[in-house]
This record gives C-alpha cells, sequence and structure tokens, in this order.
C-alpha cells in the first residue's frame, strides 16, 4: 500500500505541474462559459444537446487524452519513470496507480464544469436535476474508460496524442454514428448510453442499452490497467549508447 | 555466489551491436567500467538494471535474472546518467518516495541519513529544478543508497561534481564498498578509475577489452607499441641513431617527418633527448600519435 500511495503522490504531482495538464483544465471550463454566454444571451437551448456534442463528445475525451498520455507517456518521455520501475514493486501495481491517478484527474477536471454546464442551461426543476446528474455520472464513467484507455495508449507509443485524437475525432467522431459495428468499440456510444439511460433522454439514432454500456466502460477501464501492465512488465529503455 | 554475473550477453539494435559477447562476475568491492563514450558501458549498465532484456546469454543479479524480476531492485541500487529526475519534487521527497517504493522500515530516518550522506542536508527541501549538476548528482545517489543496497551500479557518477565533492563520492564508495558491497560504476576517464577501482572492466566498441586487476591492466596499456612523430634539425640521421636503442624497433620518414615506433613509452622519453644530443641534432617537435584513450582502448582489443 505503501508503494501504491508512493506512486500516486509522485504521479499526481507530476501531472498537476505540467502546463498541458493546466491547459487542458481551463478547456474543461469552456461549456460553462458557453452556457453563460447563452443565458446572458437570452437563449435556452437544450441542456442534452450541448452536453452530448461538447462535454461527451469533445472534452471528456480530449481531458481524459492529455491526463491519460501525461500519467505514463510523459515519463518514459523524460525517463523520470525509471526511478519507479527500478524497485520491487510488481508493476501491476504501478499500472494500477497510473490510471487510477488518470481516471481521478480526468474525472475532477469535467464533472464540476458539467454539472455547472447542466445547471446554468437548465436550471434547477426535477428534469433538468435528472438530466444534469444523469450526464455527470456518465462523464465520470466514460471519463475514467477513456483515461485507462489513453494511459495504456502512453505506455505503447510515444505518439500516443496523435493516435489518441485520431480515435477519437475519426473513429468516434465520424465512424462509431454511422457505421453499426463500430458502435460496441467506442466509449463515446458507451458513455452516451449510460447518459441517456440516465437522464431518460433520446441521445442518438440506436443507443445501446446500459448493460451493454457499464461492460463496455468496465472492459476498456480493466483493459487498460492490464495492458498498461504487460508493457510496464517488458519495459525496456529505448537506446543506451 | 558473485553479485553480478554476465555470461555471454549480446546486445543490439537492428543491425547495431552495443554490447558483444562479453562474460564477467563479480563480487564485493569497487569495480571500475572503462571505455570511451558510446562504448557501451550504458549498455551494459541497463542491462544489469534489468532494463534492457539481453538479445542473447543471461546476465544475473545476486543469482536471480536482471530482466523482468522487480524483485532483484530491493538488493539494486541505480545511479543512471541520462534519466531525469522528477524536478517537480524537492530532494527529500524524492529520496523519500524511493525508500516508500523499496518499503523502507524507518523511512524517514533513512530518508534523512542518505541525504546526509551525499551533503544536502541543506538543499533538501528545495524542488530538484533549482539543483545544479552535481547536486541533481548527488540526490540521485541518495536515492539509490536510501534501502542500503548491497549492489550498486552507477553510470559516470562523477559528471558534474567539482573536485571537491568527487573526493567525497570516491570516499563515500571505497567505504561502502569495504562494508562488503559490489558497486559497478562506469567512467571514460582512466584517472577516475584509477583513483577508486580495485578491478576494472574495459570495454571498447562493445567488446570486453580487459578485464581484472587495474595495476595489471595499467601495464597493458603501458606496455604497448607507442607512436611518435618527430621534426628535427636531421630526420634521417635521427632516425638512424634512435633505431641503435632497443626500446625503438621501427622508423619511417614520410611527409617531412620522422615515425617512431617505441616499445616503452616510459623509456622512450628518457633516450630520445639524450640520443639526438649525442649525435648533435636538434629537436623541434616530438608528438604522440595515438596517446588517445580511444587508441589504448583499440589496443587492447586487438591484442
Amino acid at each position: 500500500m505503501r508503494a501504491f500511495r508512493a506512486i500516486v503522490d509522485v504521479t499526481l504531482r507530476a501531472l498537476v505541474g505540467r502546463r498541458r495538464t493546466i491547459a487542458i483544465a481551463l478547456v474543461a471550463w469552456l461549456p460553462v462559459l458557453l452556457a453563460i454566454l447563452v443565458r446572458l444571451g437570452g437563449g435556452r437551448p437544450d441542456p442534452a444537446e450541448i452536453l452530448d456534442a461538447l462535454v461527451i463528445g469533445t472534452i471528456c475525451p480530449l481531458v481524459a487524452l492529455v491526463v491519460g498520455t501525461g500519467a505514463i507517456g510523459s515519463e518514459i518521455d523524460d525517463g523520470t519513470l525509471v526511478f519507479q520501475l527500478i524497485k520491487p514493486v510488481p508493476r501491476w501495481l504501478v499500472a494500477l496507480a497510473k490510471v487510477v491517478v488518470a481516471a481521478a484527474v480526468t474525472s475532477l477536471l469535467i464533472v464540476p464544469p458539467v454539472v455547472l454546464t447542466g445547471l446554468f442551461l437548465g436550471g434547477f426543476g426535477p428534469d433538468a436535476i435528472q438530466t444534469t446528474v444523469g450526464f455527470a455520472v456518465a462523464a465520470l464513467s466514460g471519463g475514467a474508460a477513456y483515461a485507462s484507455g489513453f494511459t495504456a495508449l502512453g505506455a505503447l507509443t510515444g505518439r500516443a496524442l496523435v493516435v489518441g485524437l485520431g480515435y477519437t475525432l475519426i473513429w468516434e467522431g465520424v465512424l462509431a454514428g454511422i457505421l453499426e459495428g463500430v458502435r460496441f468499440l467506442s466509449v463515446r456510444q458507451a458513455t452516451l448510453g449510460i447518459a441517456g439511460v440516465l437522464t431518460g433522454e433520446d441521445l442518438g439514432s440506436r443507443p445501446l442499452g446500459l448493460a451493454l454500456s457499464v461492460a463496455i466502460l468496465a472492459i476498456v477501464a480493466v483493459g487498460g490497467v492490464a495492458f498498461t501492465a504487460v508493457r510496464l512488465d517488458r519495459f525496456q529503455l529505448r537506446s543506451a549508447d | 555466489m558473485p553479485a553480478m554475473q554476465v555470461e555471454h550477453v549480446s546486445r543490439w539494435y537492428g543491425n547495431v551491436v552495443a554490447v558483444n559477447d562479453v562474460s564477467f562476475a563479480l563480487g564485493s568491492g569497487v569495480t571500475g567500467l572503462l571505455g570511451p563514450n558510446g562504448a557501451g558501458k550504458t549498455t551494459l549498465l541497463h542491462l544489469l538494471a534489468g532494463l534492457l532484456a539481453p538479445s542473447a546469454g543471461t546476465v544475473r543479479i545476486g543469482g536471480r535474472q536482471a530482466f523482468r524480476d522487480p524483485d532483484v531492485y530491493s538488493m539494486v541500487g541505480l545511479v543512471p546518467e541520462r534519466e531525469a529526475v522528477p524536478d517537480y519534487l524537492t530532494g527529500r521527497r524524492f529520496v523519500r518516495a524511493n525508500a516508500e517504493l523499496q518499503a523502507v522500515a524507518d523511512a524517514p530516518s533513512a530518508v534523512d541519513a542518505a541525504i546526509a550522506t551525499v551533503e544536502l542536508t541543506d538543499a533538501a527541501d528545495r524542488p530538484i529544478r533549482t539543483y545544479s549538476k552535481g547536486m541533481r548528482q548527488r540526490i540521485k545517489l541518495a536515492a539509490a543508497l536510501v534501502h542500503e543496497p548491497r549492489i550498486l551500479l552507477l553510470d559516470e557518477p562523477f559528471n558534474g561534481l567539482d573536485p571537491r565533492q568527487r573526493l567525497h563520492m570516491m570516499d563515500l564508495l571505497r567505504r561502502m564498498a569495504s562494508e562488503g558491497r559490489a558497486i559497478l560504476f562506469s567512467s571514460h576517464i582512466l584517472e577516475e578509475v584509477e583513483r577508486l577501482a580495485e578491478a576494472v572492466l574495459v570495454v571498447y566498441a562493445g567488446r570486453l577489452a580487459a578485464s581484472g586487476d587495474f595495476r595489471s591492466i595499467r601495464r597493458l596499456m603501458i606496455d604497448r607499441p607507442h607512436r611518435f612523430t618527430i621534426r628535427s634539425s636531421d630526420d634521417r640521421a635521427l632516425g638512424a641513431a634512435l633505431l641503435s636503442d632497443p626500446t625503438v624497433f621501427a622508423v619511417d620518414l614520410a611527409d617531412g617527418r620522422l615515425a617512431v615506433q617505441a616499445s616503452d613509452l616510459g623509456a622512450f622519453g628518457r633516450i630520445v633527448a639524450p640520443i639526438a644530443r649525442a649525435a648533435g641534432i636538434r629537436l623541434h617537435e616530438l608528438t604522440p600519435t595515438d596517446d588517445t584513450l580511444e587508441s589504448v582502448f583499440s589496443y587492447l582489443v586487438r591484442r
């Protein structure tokens, strides 16, 4: 447990201190700013539409991508991971600690803006609260799954940001919306599945059911830890002299 | 059982061979891993630290395979050269994290002791980003020492240290070796190895060129053909005169210079001026042409 805590502590400090994390934390609050501007302008848009397109579709994967790849990929790049690996600590524990930090930071960055955006746009009526809470829970679960997947991606490749962006924009943004089979391989669709059930809103033409959505997110989250552990178990320095 | 055992180990990256069929076994004491830059020293240390898998052969630490066995790290301390320290941490927090990861029983005391050992107590609560290169090197050493490992691997540990810190670290490593630890440190500077190491491994172009007691290796390095070029008032006559001495076994007149090969560096230095004076020849220039460490290593490999 001491080792787990130590890795969480070092990873958290590394993440929080990075400019990239600070920048993405600001980006995560854009929906709130947008909601304020819309309300000041007198508009009353559907909160579900905004939260679906802006938060679940864009902010959630972007935040998780930056945080997840930062939790391990950046440490591989700058060499600081070596100090954590040359210890008598099972590599799966190192992987788990990294993913827990990435998931927690992602959730912490996403959920408050989701709640505020929902409240600004929908107010405090029972339906609006249900929508806000539903999206907050969905963002929490989806963000954790994304973070785990992107942490694994950071352990796999030095170009994790580019690959992750490609996945988010092309696979999830385009293909998962139009190809039936791809929906089952999309974190976004699973996140929307949860949001759809919890809010009672109609989000997409053929939403995934709650059980399937939860299963997909759980598989991605656990798979991310397992894959990261395997990569760390076989970790080698890229080149020496 | 040797603390470190390397048997017929090779490591290549694509077509590039970084380490080529190297074998050695080391017990307690200080051993210097000597070789020019790019010789394969860091690759060897990374193989020993389990941070690289050998392409062929076996690497054992305390009798266990070094690669993919995190448990070996309870007996190993590594001071890498290139890997960055997390500079967002204070020195104390960095060493503390290492102690926690090593499950050190009384971590706060062990951390204080390790930091005091490297003389960084006053700077321990500053972020590492404010440290000089020498201070970073020392905090890495403190982190490696905090669990009192019985095997210590150090990659160019004297880089960035000022002369006083260098002496201090040498004393520290000697003291640790006297406590029965096995210490292997790499260096490309002969004098560093000479001052600290009892045994030496010489690597050149990925191969183990020589190993053993430092004095015998040193003798090998000195008792080799030495080449000089000489410019004098009469190169031809000087060549003939030098050839009459048994120390000199070849002379060659080319490009307006006299090239000489001698078997003994010290003896040649003593005879050249008296022979020139006796022959009435004025020496203008005497240049050793192969006295770089590179040429010494190259010679040892060819032997």
